[in-house]
């Protein structure tokens, strides 16, 4: 018993130091960070916002394995929900980015000017997307 | 006065911000000559007076630089050992107020911890982490897996772990002392808009480079 104990340990600790270590390298490879850090001139604070990285993650996974229920729902939500809406909108568009989205079609089609209509397109269009998702709940 | 045997090392930054409208050699360039009479002449020799009194980018080549000094001492000989393209950003307030900047990082950093535990969380939820804990359970134990287990309790920590060596700090305490990865992609992405911004003026025919006018007023892009 002890020994299958032992065996889920191990497991359970390398899944955990793998799994993090991937997904923030995701995020920090797409300079999701790193823009908001320039884009506000707060390069100083970087240090902060990699604590703060590790602090959501380490938090958010113990919410979601421990179910822990968290106070005052009805008002953080939608704060909440804001706040998750950012950093997922950055995101979307830095993996765009970073995969030459743009770039490519500029180049195909032979369009150099405009390119601040493309990007507010694509941000209304993720926009309504999401909201005809949950409309239509898919 | 130069003379025919005096060499002028000049080196350049990639990146400079200027507050003063009138910009001298000195505040673009460290230099360094056998000379030292004539070093710190050059140091305040005006180069270009900017004329509008509002944030503004010069793109600037250092064969600009030199044919500036050349038009006082023509027999110097100068050797530039820094950057050959250099940007010059003026801005008349150096820095905004305090509580703004606090304010900022303060809104970033709580952005950054809810969409990395929102993250976290989306992952686990993707790959089904709950119905996957309780395969592996019982997979090793032979048992139905009741209520937590130590996969969670462990994974947990793994996560904790895996974070803290990933970044490679917590709070202000290092545990080596490469940089850590935001402050590697940081300075990647400022190098990238560096080298656009010297890449674009040059295409447009607007970085200050010989043969060509002194500026009148190009825009920060």
């Amino acid at each position: 018993m002890l020994a299958k104990q032992l065996l889920l340990a191990i497991i359970g600790l390398s899944a955990g130091t793998i799994a993090a270590g991937g997904l923030f390298a995701f995020v920090v490879e797409l300079g999701v960070i790193s823009d908001f850090a320039d884009r506000t001139h707060t390069a100083d604070k970087v240090l902060l916002y990699e604590d703060s990285t590790m602090l959501g993650g380490i938090i958010g996974n113990l919410l979601f394995c421990y179910q822990i229920p968290l106070p005052f729902g009805t008002w953080i939500l939608p704060w909440i929900g804001a706040l998750w809406g950012i950093f997922v909108g950055c995101w979307a568009m830095a993996l765009a980015e970073v995969l030459n989205v743009f770039p490519v079609f500029m180049r195909r089609i032979r369009i150099v000017k405009y390119l601040g209509i493309f990007v507010i397109a694509t941000a209304i269009g993720k926009g309504v997307g999401a909201c005809i998702f949950f409309l239509k709940g898919w | 006065m130069a003379t025919n045997h005096d060499i002028l090392y000049i080196k350049c930054d990639r990146n400079v911000e200027i507050t003063k409208r009138t910009v001298t050699l000195g505040d673009i360039a460290v230099m360094e000559s056998g000379n030292k009479t004539l070093l710190s002449k050059l140091k305040t020799m005006t180069l270009f007076k900017i004329s509008e009194d509002k944030k503004q980018r010069y793109v600037i080549s250092v064969l600009k630089i030199i044919e500036c000094i050349h038009e006082k001492y023509p027999n110097l000989e100068v050797q530039s050992l820094g950057e050959p393209d250099m940007i010059v950003t003026y801005e008349s307030k150096k820095t905004p107020p305090k509580w703004f900047h606090i304010i900022k990082a303060g809104f970033v950093t709580i952005v950054i911890f809810f969409g990395a535990a929102f993250s976290m969380m989306a992952f686990n939820n993707d790959v089904d982490i709950t119905n996957l804990f309780d395969q592996i359970y019982i997979a090793v134990t032979g048992e139905e897996a009741k209520g937590f287990t130590m996969l969670e309790l462990t994974y947990s920590i793994g996560v904790a772990v895996g974070s803290i060596g990933f970044f490679n700090h917590f709070g202000k305490r290092r545990f080596t002392v490469d940089p850590t990865p935001i402050e590697i992609e940081m300075r990647l992405y400022e190098n990238d808009i560096q080298t656009t911004l010297i890449e674009a003026a040059s295409r447009k025919g607007e970085e200050l480079d010989v043969g060509k006018a002194t500026p009148t007023s190009n825009h920060r892009t």
